[in-house]
């Protein structure tokens, strides 16, 4: 399932791309895709992503592209600035995916005015150099 | 439980010390440690060269190395260190303990010194802007992206999700703050003392993070604390009447995820903290249950840290913290007085250190608001990752 790019002239914080248990999702959204972990032998999802199954003790996991929906879950408007990458007012949201046991954090801007359970889609905050975020913003 | 390993009552925090609370002390964090550590040795009526143990939390400047040579000890036989930061002081007790009974140390000393204020402050701990953020079991690449940089905006999450569950009104956490304030007041050493603090001031206050405004934030101070931990005999000879550690516990909860804070985002229920197992195992461990606890030091790095633990400790059923802590348990007289010297949000940010302090002083019937006839005291240490807690009695 691939999404949709937003191509933004800088991304405030960029993440590590190449970590052993993580880097797989970043891969997936350099490709517009949204993808989690799963244990290749007894198909749990790994979450937050690591090689080692926890429910198995399996070491061979996967990643397998999820649905780019979601529910917000909860929410915080930052009002007081405290890093310089982020001026405020802005917005965390915690994101429950539909249709899988998973969470993920997304950024608005302002004050966005949310309600639990409001549907949110993924988009793909990408940077000049290719480095990709999945981020989210609510459904038209 | 095996009643031959059981730790019940069989170690006592001797003597408690702690250097003055200020927003720039004018001293290194090793002086500080030094003199925490050398009040809380003459407070039990020991000196240095009783001391063969000393237990750090991770987020110490000062290792044991350090202090065992300002101190002048002679021979070091046991360190140890736990944490991360906040969660740590409990379980530092519960090392020192550990240490004891398995005859790796006599007497040891359990320390937390910063310069919180005029130091690093760690509300601005965010990451670098121009390094890249996460990698290596950091798990900050699934958070800090998205502006998600500090514990306030962390501890936000968890009160907007409790108030839009449970419909907890702001006043609720207003009234925690409130109860430190009015216990910091009444408390010489606390940084707030002679700061007055009303509701009209809570709500008016400037937001931070909402639901989060400043009064919901503890403070950032310069000291240290420092306790002496020796086994119950040997507390029996010390200064003090002894406060028996009765029981120690510390618990991740199922599922903890990895990383420090942020991935406990992660849990299905944020509004349940690792509080709610390490309570099972405290309670279960000293026989005792949450209502006999007389009074109790909960940590708040944040007011709404302290309405979860209220919950998980089982002073009220999930999700009615809210209502328990406006009915007015919290103050003097209430069902439950909390955070006696004014807690991190207004006595000192020693990062739960001085919770412990505060606990020894209502056994010993010497807290600036003191409850009557206290026998059982709780004191908690922070959640997230994991956590850890104490409960003390008379010796
Ligand atoms: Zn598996």
């Amino acid at each position: 399932m691939s999404g949709m790019f937003n191509d933004v002239a800088v991304l405030p914080l960029m993440p590590v791309e190449d970590d052993h248990d993580t880097g797989g999702f970043f891969a997936a959204a350099r490709r517009g895709e949204l993808a989690l972990r799963f244990c290749s032998e007894c198909g749990q999802l790994l979450h937050l992503p690591r090689q080692v199954c926890f429910a198995c003790g399996g070491a061979r996991s996967e990643w397998r592209a999820v649905p780019g929906r979601g529910r917000v879950h909860a929410w915080t408007t930052v009002t007081h600035q405290v890093h310089p990458a982020f001026p405020t007012p802005y917005t965390v949201v915690l994101v429950d995916l539909e249709e899988i046991d998973a969470r993920l954090v997304g950024s608005l801007p302002g004050e966005a005015e949310l309600e639990v359970g409001q549907p949110v889609r993924v988009r793909f905050d990408r940077a000049p150099d290719g480095t990709t975020v999945p981020n989210w913003e609510v459904e038209a | 439980m095996s009643e031959a390993l059981s730790h019940r009552d069989r170690c006592a925090i001797a003597g408690i010390g702690a250097t003055e609370f200020s927003k720039d002390s004018g001293r290194s964090e090793l002086t500080l440690a030094a003199q925490a550590c050398r009040a809380a040795l003459q407070d039990a009526g020991l000196t240095v060269a009783d001391v063969d143990g000393v237990v750090s939390c991770d987020y110490d400047l000062v290792s044991y190395g350090a202090i065992a040579d300002a101190l002048g000890i002679a021979d070091l036989t046991y360190w140890g260190q736990t944490g991360p930061g906040g969660s740590g002081p409990c379980a530092m007790v519960g090392q020192a303990v550990a240490a004891i009974l398995s005859g790796q140390a006599t007497t040891v000393l359990v320390y937390r010194a910063l310069n919180g204020r005029s130091g690093r402050r760690y509300g601005l701990g965010a990451p670098d802007p121009d390094a890249r953020v996460g990698g290596r079991g950091a798990y900050e690449e699934f958070f800090a992206p998205y502006g998600l940089v500090t514990p306030g905006q962390f501890f936000a999450l968890l009160a907007q999700r409790h108030m839009s569950t449970y419909g907890t009104r702001y006043e609720a956490l207003a009234e925690i703050a409130l109860a430190c304030r009015e216990a910091a007041n009444r408390n010489p050493a606390a940084q707030m003392h002679e700061r007055a603090l009303t509701l009209e001031q809570c709500l008016a206050a400037r937001p931070i993070s909402l639901p989060l405004r400043l009064f919901d934030f503890c403070l950032e101070t310069d000291g240290a604390c420092a306790v002496v931990v020796t086994s119950a005999e040997r507390a029996a000879d010390c200064a003090q009447p002894p406060v028996l550690v009765r029981a120690v516990a510390q618990s991740t909860g199922p599922r903890v995820q990895p990383g420090v804070m942020y991935p406990m985002l992660m849990r299905p229920d944020i509004t349940v903290t690792p509080s709610q197992t390490v309570a099972r195992t405290l309670f279960s461990r000293a026989g005792l249950g949450p209502s006999e606890v007389d009074v109790a030091q909960i940590y708040d790095c944040f007011t709404i840290t302290v309405l979860l633990q209220l919950e998980d400790y089982g002073f009220c059923a999930k999700g009615e913290g809210g209502a328990f802590t406006e009915s007015g348990a919290l103050r003097p007289g209430g069902a439950l007085p909390i955070n006696t010297a004014g807690g991190n949000l207004s006595e000192g940010y020693v990062h739960g250190m001085n919770h412990v302090l505060e606990g020894v002083r209502q056994i010993r019937g010497t807290s600036t608001s003191q409850v009557t006839g206290a026998e059982v005291s709780l004191v908690t240490s922070a959640p997230p990752p994991g956590t850890s807690a104490l409960l003390l009695v008379r010796g």
